[in-house]
């Protein structure tokens, strides 16, 4: 891997990096689209490609479920299989396993898990899941990791984080001696759950082994803690992090998060929700989602986005028409899917933009203002933003600022037809 | 207002023609089409599983036809907002190099419904069944502004038999549906007739009851009745082309059309027998025919809901239809059939009989990917290597821009990509990923169109009918017309859909919960 740092905001922590892989160049900050099952859902490869993007990530636990590593290694990999020529992540498959699996025991050989497919013990060994992910051959592989619920409280968090610094160590071993260190590339992931103690220490270890890791993720969260936690647990590892290499925030995907993080300071964040969200017909805009099964819709003869360069919206597609297909023709969620896709990308190209002009904290300004105005800033967004010198409320002293999460959306999937 | 042209060549002697369709809109756009040929079928006003990107991309989609009645749940129907030129084209995003053909009701849908009355057709949406008079058939379509309409048609959907009675007042409805739709004697221009009519043969399985609606559409007409749609002196002057819908009358012949059309998973029999997929397909003929005989040969003849390649040669051969839907080789993307089959017959499949991959030892007509054999396969969809398959699976998109979203993103551009292989098809399916069905649709209407360009190549030849009915024999010989495929792709598919069960969405929130 290359890493190249390309310029530093002159406020905020964010950063523009160009990372170059066995696949090619990807410019960072990113979000990267899930391929759970080595598809984006309903797009081709070349769909997805169209839209400008350039790394997507692979679910370890579910490849090795089905097609699994026999095929995937008669095919040539990964990228043949589901012909996709850029760049691929691929997770470890432990925290699928352990919240997909009925039964499952974490020694400190690896997690113990019932197959799937006969019921059987089995064990997923961090040598195994690095031998897995060799199959599948991703450009970003990540350590196996003892994964703990980020609500989790007490002594099984530093025993999960302390486990986790070990089975890297057993990662790095086995995947420096695959000889397959040219072509993909080994990330750590930061764990000590939500106790900036535990951060620190799992923080410090890793960071001894900086020479033999090519990037750092950021895991443990987005299981439901507060945000304002969140962001403090964000900052403070992408503080400690080294400059020269990248660091990915797992499970990561509204816009809003994925600007904190880039001001923050993080490069990569993955997150199934746009995609999932596309399918039950929320199209995300820069005014905010917009559920296209409300019946205000269905009359509306406007793209989702008059800007939005993407093939739905640049082919004139109404809301209307999305409003009489969504949820009922496959088309709706391909269309809303893509949109979706291009949206994330956007927000993303954007900051990259404006960190490189050196006008970040103006665009976060205005996507705030356009995303949240109406509706009132997330509170934790404004603190997490302030902490890095950018105060989304400056000049605006009637500007509603919500308590908590801050979630007000159109998502609701219960609104019937009208 | 669109014209539409139809050029037949082939001897006034001989059944099966060739044709040449040209239509041309009035903003001087002009499109042709070479028959015979494929109608792609919609539901909802969309090809399924193909976005219109996708669409744009499958040469063979050329044709699509699109029925009315999912938009009349809401009031006033949304198409017709749409206002301006090809206004319902527009609207459902397909490509104006296509040909829309609009009518109000799914020709693929047989579900028993009220009946219809004098003055309406039921018509079913998705909050119910409502009730459509010829005037309101014919505002919507002034509104949509299709390059072809179907008029209504009286087709009986209460469960059969049909009385002679009950087959009567179809004919004499429909006629005057027709009439209808004909009227020039509007002073409003509002009010102009639309442009391209296509009639559906009413007559239902009664050859007598068909021959009557033929003769009613080319018997002159007089006094008020002619006054009505001056200048046209019968109503068959004033249709364009003439369509067969077939699925009612399968109904009739007692099909249980399980092999091409929608039905739900749970609904799949354990055990389904097999049939023969041309069983009805002489009967048919003849039926068709009984309505051809008194009609001028020169206006395009539209088949909907055949039962595959058999049949559409039958038919070819047999009554001279030009143009076929598409429904069923798409209804076999749904279940996962790839289509694999070519005329004439090439010549490694020529004297293989009792090789084939059938339980008849004839081939089938394509492969059911669910299958196990297909996991470790990593050939691309056409069993023939040398054949070049122009669909998004099996060669790549033409190359095109991709989007920048920064200015240090690096312009890309889709370079070509190696055929999608079985193995990973097989592996979508199972996945139950949606991708799969767009690349088989795709497909199976690509190698459907090359089909149709091999029958006109035949066709084209000096003494091409002759060779036609030869290559027939020799089709129906190599190829399997039995329903075993698509019973198994079928059943396949319903275990998959089944094991994903009710519960899908709830379950993709925990397998996606990364
Ligand atoms: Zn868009
Ligand atoms: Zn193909």
């Amino acid at each position: 891997m290359q890493f190249e740092v390309l310029a530093t905001c002159h406020t905020t922590k964010a950063r523009v990096s160009r990372m170059t892989l066995a696949h090619g160049v990807t410019a960072l900050p990113t979000f990267m689209p899930v391929a759970t099952q080595a598809a984006i859902k309903g797009l081709t490869p070349q769909q997805v490609e169209a839209l400008g993007i350039t790394l997507i990530l692979n679910n370890t636990y579910h490849l090795n479920l089905r097609p699994g590593t026999d095929i995937l290694q008669e095919a040539g990999g990964a990228h043949k299989f589901q012909g996709w020529k850029h760049n691929l992540l691929t997770d470890s498959g432990g925290f699928q396993l352990v919240s997909l699996s009925k039964f499952t025991k974490i020694t400190e050989e690896g997690a113990l898990f019932s197959s799937p497919f006969s019921g059987e013990p089995t064990m997923l060994t961090p040598e195994e899941s690095m031998s897995i992910q060799h199959a599948i051959g991703a450009d970003i592989m990540m350590q196996l990791d003892d994964v703990v619920s980020s609500l989790m409280t007490g002594p099984r968090v530093a025993e999960a984080m302390a486990r986790s610094v070990r089975w890297l160590d057993r990662c790095i071993e086995y995947h420096e001696k695959s000889g397959r260190k040219d072509v993909q590339n080994l990330f750590a992931i930061v764990q000590g759950g939500l106790d900036p103690e535990l951060r620190d220490q799992c923080l410090d270890e890793m960071i001894k082994r900086k020479d033999r890791v090519a990037g750092y993720a950021i895991g443990g969260l987005s299981g439901g803690e507060a945000k304002d936690t969140f962001w403090r647990i964000v900052k403070q590892c992408a503080d400690k992090l080294p400059a020269d290499r990248p660091r990915y925030c797992m499970g990561v995907g509204f816009a809003e998060d994925l600007l904190v993080c880039a001001a923050l300071g993080v490069d990569m964040a993955d997150c199934v929700f746009p995609t999932r969200t596309a399918r039950f017909g929320v199209a995300l805009t820069f005014q905010g989602p917009m559920n296209l099964k409300l019946s205000k819709y269905a009359t509306d003869l406007t793209p989702i986005d008059e800007n939005c360069p993407c093939p739905t919206c640049k082919g004139a597609t109404t809301r209307a028409m999305l409003h009489h297909i969504v949820t009922l023709e496959t088309v709706a969620a391909h269309a809303v899917t893509m949109h979706n896709l291009t949206f994330q990308a956007q927000v993303m190209g954007g900051a990259r933009d404006a960190i490189m002009q050196g006008t970040f904290p103006a665009y976060l300004r205005r996507f705030f203002d356009d995303y949240f105005g109406d509706a009132g800033y997330p509170e934790w967004c404004v603190n997490a933003l302030r902490s890095v010198g950018v105060d989304l409320l400056e000049g605006k002293d009637d500007a509603k600022v919500v308590q908590g999460d801050g979630a007000r959306w159109e998502y609701s999937i219960t609104n019937k037809r009208k | 207002m669109s014209t539409l042209s139809f050029l037949v060549s082939s001897s006034p002697s001989s059944t099966s023609r060739t044709g040449t369709l040209r239509l041309t809109r009035s903003d001087g756009t002009s499109l042709s089409l070479n028959t015979p040929g494929l109608v792609t079928a919609t539901s909802r006003g969309v090809v399924p599983h193909l976005s219109p990107d996708l669409c744009a991309q499958t040469a063979a989609v050329r044709w699509v036809h699109t029925s009315f009645e999912s938009f009349l749940d809401h009031n006033p129907t949304v198409p017709t907002l749409f206002q301006g030129k090809n206004a319902l084209a527009c609207f459902l995003g397909h490509s104006p190099s296509t040909i829309l053909s609009l009518s109000l009701r799914d020709p693929g849908d047989v579900r028993l419904m009220p009946p219809n009355g004098d003055a309406h057709v039921s018509a079913v949406c998705v909050r119910g069944v409502r009730k459509v008079t010829p005037a309101s058939w014919r505002s919507y379509v002034q509104s949509c502004d299709p390059d072809i309409t179907f008029a209504l048609t009286d087709v009986p959907f209460t469960a059969p038999p049909y009385s002679q009675k009950r087959l009567i007042k179809s004919v004499e409805r429909s006629l005057a549906w027709l009439a209808d739709v004909l009227r020039s004697d509007f002073t409003n221009t509002d009010h102009a007739r639309p442009s391209n009519i296509f009639v559906h043969m009413a007559g239902g399985t009664e050859p007598a009851a068909r021959a009557a609606f033929s003769e009613g559409l080319v018997t002159a007409l007089y006094d008020k009745e002619a006054e009505a749609v001056k200048p046209l002196k019968t109503l068959d002057e004033g249709v364009a082309g003439y369509t067969f819908d077939l699925a009612p009358l399968r109904v009739t012949l007692g099909d249980r059309l399980l092999h091409h059309s929608k039905i739900a998973a749970a609904l799949v029999p354990e055990t389904i027998e097999t049939a023969d997929l041309t069983e009805h397909t002489d009967n048919l003929i003849e039926l068709m025919n009984a309505n051809l005989k008194p009609l001028p040969r020169d206006k395009p003849r539209l088949v909907n809901s055949c039962t595959g390649p058999h049949e559409i040669l039958k038919m070819v051969k047999g009554v001279g239809v030009d143009l076929f839907d598409a429904a069923w080789a798409q209804r076999a993307a749904d279940i996962g059939i790839a289509l694999d089959f070519q005329f004439p017959v090439p010549e490694r499949l020529r004297n293989s009989a009792e090789q084939g991959d059938s339980p008849t030892g004839k081939w089938n007509i394509g492969y059911n990917l669910y299958d196990q054999a297909y996991a470790h396969d990593f050939h691309s969809l056409l069993c023939d290597d040398t054949l070049i398959c122009p669909c998004i699976a099996c060669t790549a998109a033409p190359s095109s821009l991709c989007l920048q979203h920064s200015i240090i993103d690096s312009p890309r551009v889709i370079t070509s990509a190696s055929p999608f292989t079985r193995a990973y098809l097989h592996h979508l399916l199972h996945t139950h990923e949606m991708s799969s069905h767009a690349l088989l649709t795709a497909h199976n209407l690509s190698v459907l169109d090359a089909f149709f360009g091999g029958i006109r190549k035949v066709l084209g030849r000096d003494g091409g009918n002759k060779v036609l009915v030869e290559e027939v024999r020799v089709f129906c010989d190599v190829y399997d017309a039995s329903s075993a495929l698509f019973d198994q792709a079928l059943r396949c598919w319903a275990q998959v859909e089944l094991a994903r069960g009710k519960g899908r969405l709830a379950r993709e929130k925990v397998i996606d919960s990364t």
